[in-house]
């Protein structure tokens, strides 16, 4: 940190000369050149390995380039990986739950932030208490629950246990932004006689749209790359998430089919960064639309 | 006025709903494993009722005494690492990078896209020892040092780690705090970045105080990933050398679903809750403190 | 965002919640039931084992059409890892497939066997009359592993014994060790030459444990670890500590290399593979990479060899570490007479069709394949040999297991001593 702000600690005097200003840039460039090669280096580690052969991948430093390049590791991975069935129920299993948690938690933060009812602190604890469960706790009477309900052999289990894992979070996150903002505009908003449910949809909701983002984010990465649940309860091939499928690649004596899983990985992740370029230009701007309003 | 904020209709409506979903599928599950702390067995075998003996063996258990230092020093180093290193990166995102941070933004959080498989063999990679170097012994040795076996044994085992998890998530708590600081006003932060001696005491007057809440957040939030860390240590040791890097997730998974004993698993669990429950309560008062100050 | 739509708000909330829970319960309502009379052969099994799915595949396509037809092949797969806790869970609340793999510890299969929800399939295969296409080894192995039963199919059936370069061993006259102390004389002239004597994985564990086992075998007599199981002796007393003490002194001569805690299997197999190792003890499975591409000696150059003597031991070299890799299983409560036809169409067709694609089981076949020197050397002393040992942690229950194989790794490196190694391992034996 004291790299990063010492550029600007002296700006003031630095400020006058377009050479030392420039000079004074330089530990901050080494920062962010030196950020870039240490997050940009997996991407590219990943992509080479995925089009190495095996005995490549063991025999010569991993940074190497192929000494052929299998292509043909996509096919195997795409195959193997069983990869067009764990996307679609990644993307099944996800956007439901995350929908179900962005509304829920919204709702229910308002209501344990805005409102005024005897009894708001201690559902909060009562809710805090829920962040803390680790999910190992919940596993074996959920099991015995939902198999008895004949859930199991669907992913209707692993949709519950998201959304009910996520909401804890969620709702403690969404609180502290909606104590942030004052009653009194929620009381305004319903002096012309909306109902303070319309006042929540129609100010609360959009005030907080930025942290809405943020917590979507949030879940969404723990829950794509959740192991722990789906292991138990998308277990079987139709029902492996991407997480799960992953695993296809591991023999049962311990050997690893590198290439085709970095393949497999590759394919998945560039997925999601595409997603994640796509949409950040849309989160950007509802960060920023927040923050004007903020 | 109050009373349209005290519409108990309205609460209910809000409320309701996720607080029905979260005490079904976490509390009520909760309570039951609570139950079986009492119990030995397993849901094949049956379960026998077995007192107290689970908590007496929890005191006692040499594993479970290293698995909660483990624990407690790993979620302490990452949870500062995280925290530290995201609101280093968020203020150099809003007084460095500026306008043009989105790219650098976008790579940093990067890595959090990544599935755990993939960071840990990439970490397995870089810290290789056997039978060639990895590319960090590599450097090692190219400025006249010797390599090291770092996931040969548990110390240093323990270091590649807390590496790993802090870079997978620094780039997400540097966009979350950066979230955060954009309900800063902007003039304040214009004058921060305009002029470089007033940066300081900007910095430790209004923007660092105005920073706690969504500090305290993260920290919440971090802690309650790293003192539950699992598949991380899962992926990169399995918790080994020996059991040199096993949280007490991992013993407790291991004790439940490897081993067959779901009481003493949920008496685990229940240590660790207690854990997290008590980290949680000191991190709120701190900040409720901080909030009125 | 208009106004008309926002008191739908709430409501829509609750919709979503209230169609969520009815949802929910229809699908209760449809479920249900229990293990009446099975509509499909379900087989669960380890979604790391590929070798038995398509020779079952390739079954139910040819010899078993007619099974097929009443009762469709459904395969599903769980990662081997949890695969174990999947069929207990399973098992409580009666739900097991027709057909699964479990027993990846064979403590954890001697149990289901305990609870009574496998098959007795010595008295099925005898009912069906196939019993003699199971190979008698196989059984022997399974019996001793399972609770004493012939219990699990031998989809796999899998030896050990030491694998060596033999261009390796020609070009610089080494012999065939036949005692210990011949093998470590010799891991010290392989070393002298600049290679690794024995590659072994020290981030599986299992590689280094089973030569302790083989040691304790020779030296002490086949049932060495039988009576650690029944507790008629600890892995602390001495002459058992003495098994762990010479492997420990093989790592502390730096007969396994550099840094053999972290090596993984790949890395270990490629060692050999490649020609920088010129011993590897593994199982048979190995074959697969022998034949494979990434083998750059050359399959001709590998040879095998048993687990040497110890000299004035109680047990012959002769006798074989056995296993049947992660075995197959069928349900006790769901086996009607359809699933005995497959059954049966299996266990007669299986020995064949698994040798045709070039797989070692523990089904009898009886086609004749062109195979290498190394694989007809296996495939004779499966064949042949008439007494089988185990591995070390095979009647180990589920923790001593795994303190066994993530320890290993610390006692081969001098981190810690061959008692403490033994004295973990037997604290967890005796608090499971």
């Amino acid at each position: 940190m004291t790299e990063l702000t010492a550029p600007l600690s002296s700006r003031r005097r630095a400020s006058d000369n377009p050479v030392v200003k420039l000079a004074k840039r330089i530990p901050a460039f080494l920062v962010i050149v030196f950020l870039i090669l240490i997050t940009a280096y997996p991407l590219f580690w990943m992509v080479i390995n995925s089009l190495k052969g095996k005995s490549d991948f063991l025999d010569n430093p991993s940074y190497a380039l192929p000494e052929v390049w299998m292509w043909d590791n996509y096919a195997r991975a795409w195959e193997v990986g069983n990869l067009g069935t764990t996307i679609t129920n990644s993307i099944i299993v996800t956007i439901p739950s995350l929908v179900l948690i962005v509304i829920l938690g919204t709702a229910a933060g308002f209501a344990l932030e805005v409102m005024i009812w005897k009894g708001r602190g201690g559902v909060l604890l009562y809710v805090l208490a829920g962040i803390m469960i680790p999910g190992q706790m919940i596993i074996l009477p959920l099991f015995t629950t939902f198999f008895s309900i004949g859930l199991v052999g669907s992913l209707w289990p692993l949709i519950i246990i998201y959304t009910a894992g996520g909401l804890p979070l969620t709702i403690f996150m969404m609180a502290t932004y909606f104590r942030a903002i004052p009653r009194e505009v929620f009381e305004a908003s319903t002096l012309d006689g909306a109902s303070i449910l319309r006042s929540f949809r129609s100010v609360g909701f959009p005030m907080v749209r930025n942290a809405v983002l943020t917590v979507a984010i949030v879940q969404f990465f723990l829950i794509w790359n959740d192991l722990l649940i789906a292991l138990i309860f998308a277990g079987q091939r139709k029902l492996n998430t991407i997480q799960v499928g992953l695993l296809n690649f591991s023999g049962e004596y311990g050997a690893i089919d590198y290439g085709p899983l970095f393949a497999a990985i590759c394919i998945t992740v560039g997925g999601i960064l595409v997603l994640y370029l796509f949409l950040n230009q849309r989160i950007m701007k509802g960060l920023a639309a927040g923050a004007v309003k903020g | 006025m109050n009373s349209v904020l005290a519409d108990k209709r309205a609460i209910a409506i809000l409320l309701g709903p996720a607080l029905l979903v979260y005490t079904l599928i976490t509390m009520v599950p909760v309570v039951w494993s609570f139950v079986l702390t009492f119990f030995k067995g397993n849901p094949l075998q049956g379960f026998d009722f077995a007192g107290i003996q689970n908590f007496q063996r929890l005191f006692t258990d040499s594993y479970v005494h290293d698995a909660f230092w483990f624990t407690v020093k790993y979620a302490l180093l990452t949870s500062i690492g995280q925290v530290v290193l995201g609101y280093g990166l968020a203020l150099l995102y809003m007084f460095v990078l500026k306008k043009s941070s989105s790219i650098v933004r976008t790579l940093v959080f990067f890595p959090v896209v990544l599935p755990t498989v993939a960071i840990s063999l990439l970490y397995q990679k870089l810290f290789q020892s056997a039978p060639n170097d990895g590319l960090v012994n590599e450097l090692l040795v190219n400025v006249g040092l010797s390599g090291v076996d770092w996931l040969g044994a548990g110390d240093t085992a323990f270091i590649v780690i807390i590496i790993m998890d802090v870079w997978r998530s620094m780039g997400f708590y540097g966009v979350l705090i950066f979230s955060g600081l954009l309900d800063i006003p902007e003039d304040i932060i214009e004058s921060a970045r305009m002029d470089g001696a007033r940066f300081w005491s900007l910095f430790r007057h209004i923007i660092l105080p105005m920073s706690l809440p969504i500090l305290f957040a993260s920290a919440i939030f971090s802690i309650n990933g790293t003192v539950k860390v699992f598949d991380s240590v899962f992926a990169l040791t399995g918790g080994g050398p020996g059991n040199s890097t096993t949280p007490l997730t991992l013993y407790m998974y291991r004790t439940a679903f490897q081993y067959s004993d779901y009481g003493y698993g949920s008496t685990i669990a229940l240590l660790l809750t207690i854990m997290c429950l008590l980290i949680t309560l000191l991190l709120f008062r701190s900040s409720r403190r901080d909030n009125t100050l | 965002m208009t106004t008309a739509h926002r008191p739908r708000a709430a409501r829509g909330l609750l919709l979503t919640v209230g169609a969520l829970s009815v949802a929910t319960l229809a699908l209760a309502g449809c479920a249900g039931g229990g293990s009446s009379a099975p509509e499909a052969l379900t087989f669960l099994k380890n979604a790391e084992n590929t070798t038995t799915e398509p020779i079952l595949q390739a079954l139910a396509d040819d010899q078993c059409a007619a099974q097929e037809e009443t009762l469709p092949l459904e395969i599903s797969s769980v990662p081997q890892a949890d695969l174990d806790a999947q069929v207990q869970l399973l098992a409580s609340q009666n739900g097991l497939p027709v057909m699964f793999s479990a027993g990846g510890n064979p403590a954890e299969g001697a149990k289901l066997w305990d609870q009574g929800v496998i098959l007795d399939l010595d008295e099925a295969l005898t009912d069906l009359g196939v019993k003699d296409k199971i190979a008698p080894g196989a059984i022997s192995t399974i019996e001793k592993l399972y609770g004493g039963a012939f219990n699990f199919l031998p989809f796999q059936y899998n030896i050990e014994g030491v694998f060596y370069n033999k261009a390796l061993f020609e070009e610089n006259g080494w012999e065939v060790p036949t005692t210990f102390d011949e093998l470590t004389a010799l891991s010290a002239e392989i070393q002298a030459a600049g290679y690794t004597p024995l590659s072994a994985s020290g981030e599986q564990g299992w590689p280094l444990t089973r030569l302790i086992s083989g040691y304790l075998f020779r030296d002490l007599g086949p049932d060495a670890l039988k009576k650690v199981a029944d507790g008629e002796a600890k892995l602390t007393d001495p002459e058992y500590v003495a098994a762990a003490q010479a492997i420990a002194d093989l790592g502390a001569a730096g007969y396994f290399g550099q840094n053999v805690t972290s090596l993984d299997y790949d890395a270990a197999t490629n060692e050999f593979l490649t020609g920088k190792a010129a011993m590897i003890y593994m199982g048979s499975w190995l074959l697969g990479n022998i034949n494979g591409d990434g083998n750059q000696i050359g399959a001709e150059n590998v040879g095998f060899f048993p687990y040497p003597a110890v000299e004035g031991g109680a047990g012959d070299i002769g006798q074989y570490p056995a296993n049947v890799g992660l075995p197959a299983t069928f349900g006790s409560k769901t086996y009607t007479p359809e699933v005995g036809e497959w059954l049966k169409c299996i266990a007669e067709n299986y020995g064949n069709e698994a040798a045709e694609q070039g797989q070692i089981t523990g089904f009898i076949s009886d086609v004749e394949v062109e195979q290498n020197e190394v694989t007809a050397t296996i495939a004779d002393t499966i064949a042949t040999s008439t007494d089988s040992v185990l591995w070390f942690e095979a009647l180990f229950n589920a923790k001593a297991s795994n303190i066994s194989s993530t320890n290993a790794a610390l006692l081969v490196t001098g981190q810690i001593s061959a008692e403490e190694f033994m004295g973990l391992v037997q604290d967890a034996l005796d608090n499971p």
